[in-house]
């Protein structure tokens, strides 16, 4: 029964997921009209009930530690760290699939948005619960696939198409870099289990030039800079459900690969990968801040932040590699968990308003870029979403008592505790970059609280309940988390220590 | 009992806020009314801490190791801040039921107004500096978001990120003290650093010294990040009144004489301070004398009497910057108060166009003048004894030249004060329409200018309160009499007086004096540019932009240059791997 409830955790959504794609069809042939509903129904509950067999086994691994499954050469392990990215993408996913439902026109193929959503949902767990090297490449595979769909969903325009072919090609590239970075541990190693590789405990040239290209292939996904130029356009023309998807969860999904994988390969250069992962971090942070900076649209503002985001969340884990400390890796987790929500509430709010300025028709797709400019004076006829949007950012931003502020400091304090000068001046400098973010999100919470509306603010439409309680959700999350961030130690703590258990300290 | 005091205190302002934003902006009247209820009930709660103060621990909740716990200790320098950050609070409230009746979005304005409180009071009675750090921040934000209120004034929005951005700067080195102290001690209690002090290395101490003293220099607008002061005045004036002038601004100089005991002894770190404060006293005052809005005047002034503060505790007179404090607040806040209703009726801010008002506002006037002479120093207001005190101890215990340079100030002070109180009330007639001041803004105008004759008769008690709950600050009672006598005994006290009579004097005879008929044309320039700060500034915005402007170009939005990223990238990783491995 218990090992059921892992099985079904990781393999029950892709089962679900043409399941909901045959239903539309189903339903669009007999009763077209009813399209968007049915189908939007069908994968909420497939949701809902995907939340049981995920509660069921985090009860399991509270009571008896990580579970291990085993199919032939297929290795599966559900540790901390699945069970955080798991919950990431369920909770996302769910709030994203009840969100999306208004701005499904039914024309664009709903059951195939809804099935492509639940399939990168189960991949995206799938992949946390990888343990060898190729079935972890075959999940992140499947998640790349399934979000290429997603991205390109406004299939019409132009923009959005430009946008997926180079998310296609750079994601395909990376790929294709990971493969040949497993083909050559298994040539050298004769290995792919990561509990495997971990023993043999060998650092040769050869695995470092292997790691070299994991950190390449998966850092294109993960949106290591100079990887990272697919980001802003596919963020910027994709649904908002998606862009929250892919900041909140995907990139985050590309960090966790990369660190199963140099977790099994780093043996006695961990300092190296933690030194090579804190030059990542700084580089993400500065260059996502300077180019946010320059934006003047809001959802390519977005995506440039997620940029400095990823940089936190590497200076945790990096420092935590380094030092062979947990406490960096908890915080790391807990920035990647408090940025899903913070950003995702972000992305959710700035689709609200694309929503709101999109007119009478409801035509999300034919969207021009919602700018600064548009957000002025929103408050005045959208409170609520003025209001969500502006504890998201100024949550990102890191100000207190919001949930970003105390995953950050967590980050910073363990910094400090490697009482080493570049690490402390590294800290030093994510701070400073935290500053330098205020510089572009205060902005934004300035032009919402104007009194003065802009033209699309004042010509905008009602906006429906279903989007609003996702938006809800999340905007209780960030200010519970950030009062009381003990509401979820039970998540990150073990997250932490399975990362740091990875990297051998 | 402690206890609970301490968190109505810290908790009823936070609850007022939430009720307001509640409540909504379509009623207005109970806005009104749940504001000042619950920034009076907080005063009182905070008063009652008084007679309680205590060294040891009143609260204590657990948030886990990279926290630390959540403290509340109420010292006499904690519940005598958390004291004037209610009270002050509660009457800028008062004020504002008819400074902002009428006004849109006034449940945001409450909302951040109480919010401010009740993190101030956090700020002044947490003993964890963690804690002390978010709070710290919090007070940050709620400046920013009440500068910046009127949204649609890009200089009340500018004035706001400026504000936010430099104070934020500034709390960097608060977040490195602090993270360095838990890096040495394993813990983030104030109580524990203290202890400790004496045996951290030098180098790391130093370190933490000087991010201290960075970061109240930025919030308390001292020299060099005293820019964003006088552009925070785009803000309501209840706003000025209570965040920029009596409270928020004080946190620097808390934190200082917080932690003196520990940074006393690094080396320069005491000269340091000194400095700072000397300079802003002396550039401040500078730069008020050719001001011509009235609130950027009191800005000024506020940065200047802020440097006297700050001067103090780097000579040693922790007491006498904290008893500075207690007299500034209460008429820097009263001068703000009665500045926002000749604003609120004259519908200016420039001092030119006020001319004769006095006559039209004769309460407002008369408040105004008896906050002027407590700003000069004159007895018996409480500016005076309590001005005297820092500057006996600078020629006690700091360099003469700096005392000197004080006692400048002083002139400057009472030429600058006497300055605008002419131009406002006595000069020729602007010929605006006036009313004087509504019934609520007379009520908290009447308490402050009451307070300025009666705070320093609180020395005694002041000082023994602080003795009793501080004692790793070695420090003093000084009854009221020995106050009188010391003041009134010492030559220095004459020699400030004689400075301040000069000031006037100069003032009011400048026809006569050739050198001083105008202004001489270098202070307006140097005043416009904040003496370099602001060229700083600027070229530090722009070199920010250009950056991002040429990081732009690595977006080529071409796959061909993408695909190459990834190319280097891969190189760039295997140099880095090779070398270091």
């Amino acid at each position: 029964m218990s090992v059921n409830a892992a099985v079904l955790m990781i393999f029950l959504p892709l089962v679900m997921a043409p399941a909901i794609y045959l239903f539309g069809r189903a339903v669009e042939k007999n009763r077209p009209e009813g399209l968007t509903t049915a189908v939007n129904s069908a994968a909420l509950l497939v949701m809902a009930v995907l939340w049981i067999p995920y509660v069921l086994t985090v009860r399991q691994f509270a009571a008896t530690g990580p579970i291990v499954l085993v199919y032939g050469d297929v290795a599966l392990i559900v540790d901390g760290l699945s069970l955080l990215l798991a919950a990431a993408a369920l909770a996302l996913g769910t709030l994203v699939i009840l969100y999306s439902k208004a701005h499904m026109s039914g024309k664009l193929g709903d059951e195939k948005y809804y099935s492509s959503v639940v399939a990168m949902t189960g991949m995206i767990i799938g992949l946390g619960c990888a343990n060898d090297l190729f079935n972890l490449w075959v999940w992140f595979e499947g998640m790349a696939v399934s979000s290429y769909l997603l991205v390109v969903f406004y299939r019409d325009r132009p923009t959005a198409l430009e946008a997926g072919v180079k998310y296609l090609v750079q994601s395909a590239v990376g790929s294709v870099t990971v493969l040949i970075g497993i083909a050559l541990v298994f040539a050298h190693t004769g290995e792919i289990g990561f509990g495997a590789l971990a023993a043999a405990n060998m650092t040769t040239p050869v695995l470092l030039g292997a790691g070299a290209l994991f950190t390449i292939g998966f850092g294109v996904k993960i949106a290591l800079v100079p990887m990272h130029t697919w980001l802003p356009d596919a963020h910027a023309q994709a649904p908002s459900g998606i862009s929250a998807l892919l900041s909140g969860v995907v990139i985050e999904a590309g960090l966790i690969a990369l660190l199963r994988v140099l977790g099994a390969l780093s043996g006695d250069v961990m300092p190296s990968w933690g030194a090579l992962l804190m030059a990542f971090a700084a580089v993400n942070m500065l260059l996502g801040n300077l180019m946010a900076l320059r934006q003047t649209q809001v959802k390519r503002l977005l995506a440039y932040s997620s940029l400095s985001h990823m940089g936190y969340m590497l200076l945790g884990i990096g420092v935590a590699v380094y030092i062979g400390q947990a406490n960096g890796a908890q915080g790391g987790l807990f920035h990647l968990l408090t940025h899903g929500m913070m950003k995702g509430l972000a992305f959710l709010a700035a689709g609200a308003f694309i929503y709101a300025t999109s007119g009478a028709s409801h035509d999300t797709s034919q969207d021009h870029g919602l700018t600064l400019g548009d957000l002025n004076g929103a408050a005045r006829r959208y409170p609520f979403e003025a209001l969500a949007l502006s504890i998201a950012v100024l949550g990102l931003a890191g100000l207190p008592p919001l949930a970003g502020f105390m995953s950050k400091w967590q980050i910073f304090v363990a910094g400090f505790e490697a009482h080493n000068t570049v690490i402390g001046l590294l800290v030093v400098f994510a701070a400073l970059n935290s500053v330098l973010s205020l510089a572009y999100y205060a902005p934004i919470v300035n032009a919402v609280y104007r009194r003065q509306p802009s033209t699309a603010v004042m010509e905008g439409v009602r906006l429906p309940i279903s989007m609003r309680i996702p938006m809800a959700v999340l905007t209780l999350a960030v200010i519970a988390v950030g009062v009381w961030p003990r509401l979820v130690y039970w998540l990150i703590v073990p997250a932490g220590g399975a990362l740091s258990a990875m990297f051998g300290s | 009992m402690l206890a609970l005091l301490i968190w109505l205190a810290i908790g009823l302002p936070v609850l007022g806020g939430l009720i307001v934003a509640v409540i909504g902006d379509g009623r207005e009247k109970a806005q009104h009314a749940v504001a000042v209820g619950f920034s009076a009930a907080a005063a009182v709660a905070a008063l009652a801490l008084l007679p309680q103060a205590s060294g040891a621990e009143a609260v204590s909740v657990s948030f886990g190791p990279m926290f630390g716990d959540l403290t509340f200790v109420p010292d006499g320098l904690a519940v005598f801040l958390a004291a004037v950050a209610t009270v002050v609070g509660s009457l800028a409230v008062i004020f504002s039921v008819d400074y902002m009746a009428g006004e849109a979005q006034l449940g945001r304005y409450y909302s951040f107004v109480l919010y401010f409180i009740g993190a101030m009071a956090a700020l002044a009675l947490t003993g964890n500096l963690f804690f002390l750090f978010l709070f710290w921040e919090i007070t940050a934000l709620c400046s920013y978001a009440l500068i910046s209120f009127y949204n649609d004034d890009p200089k009340a929005v500018a004035g706001g990120i400026k504000a936010l951005i430099i104070t934020q700067l500034g709390g960097v080195g608060l977040l490195a003290l602090a993270l360095m102290a838990y890096a040495q001690t394993g813990s983030f209690e104030i109580s524990t650093f203290l202890a400790a002090a004496p045996g951290i290395p030098t180098a790391v101490l130093g370190l933490m010294a000087y991010g201290a003293l960075i970061a109240a220099a930025a919030k308390s607008a001292q020299f060099p990040f005293h820019t964003w002061l006088p552009d925070a005045m785009e803000a309501p004036t209840p706003v000025s009144a209570l965040i920029h002038a009596a409270t928020m601004v004080n946190a620097g100089i808390y934190l200082l004489a917080r932690l003196y005991p520990a940074f006393a002894d690094v080396p320069g770190w005491r000269t340091a301070v000194a400095l700072v404060g000397l300079i802003s006293a002396l550039i401040a005052a500078l730069m008020a004398i050719v001001a011509t809005d009235l609130k950027r005047l009191l800005a000024y002034s506020t940065v200047s009497q802020l440097g006297y503060m700050v001067y103090a505790v780097g000579v040693g007179g922790v007491f006498a910057s904290q008893f500075h404090l207690l007299s500034h607040a209460v008429f820097k806040a009263l001068l703000f108060l009665a500045a926002g209703s000749i604003i609120h009726a004259l519908g200016t801010r420039d001092m030119r166009e006020m001319g004769g008002v006095g006559r039209r506002m004769p309460f407002v006037r008369n408040v105004f003048i008896i906050g002027a002479i407590a700003l000069i120093g004159l007895p018996p207001l409480n500016g005076f004894w309590s001005k005297e005190l820092i500057l006996e101890e600078g020629l006690l215990h700091g360099p003469a030249w700096a005392y000197a340079i004080m006692l400048v100030g002083v002139a400057l002070t009472a030429l600058y004060t006497l300055r605008g109180v002419s131009m406002v009330f006595f000069s020729q007639d602007g010929g605006r329409q006036a009313h004087d001041a509504g019934r609520a803004m007379k009520i908290s105008l009447a308490i402050l200018a009451a307070g300025t004759f009666a705070t320093w008769l609180f020395a005694g008690s002041f000082s023994r309160m602080l003795a009793a709950t501080l004692p790793a600050h070695g420090l003093h009672e000084l009854t009221v009499g020995h106050l009188a006598a010391e003041v009134l005994g010492a030559p220095a006290t004459y020699l400030a007086l004689g400075a301040a009579l000069v000031g006037m004097a100069v003032w009011q005879w400048r026809g006569r004096l050739p050198w001083a008929a105008r202004s001489p044309g270098w202070l307006a320039a140097a005043s416009e540019s904040g003496f370099g700060l602001e060229t700083i500034n600027r070229l530090t915005g722009a070199a920010t932009q250009k950056a991002g402007a040429i990081l732009q170009r690595t977006q080529t939005g071409q796959l061909n240059w993408n695909i190459a990223g990834m190319a280097f990238g891969l190189i760039a990783v295997l140099i880095i791997l090779a070398w270091s491995v």
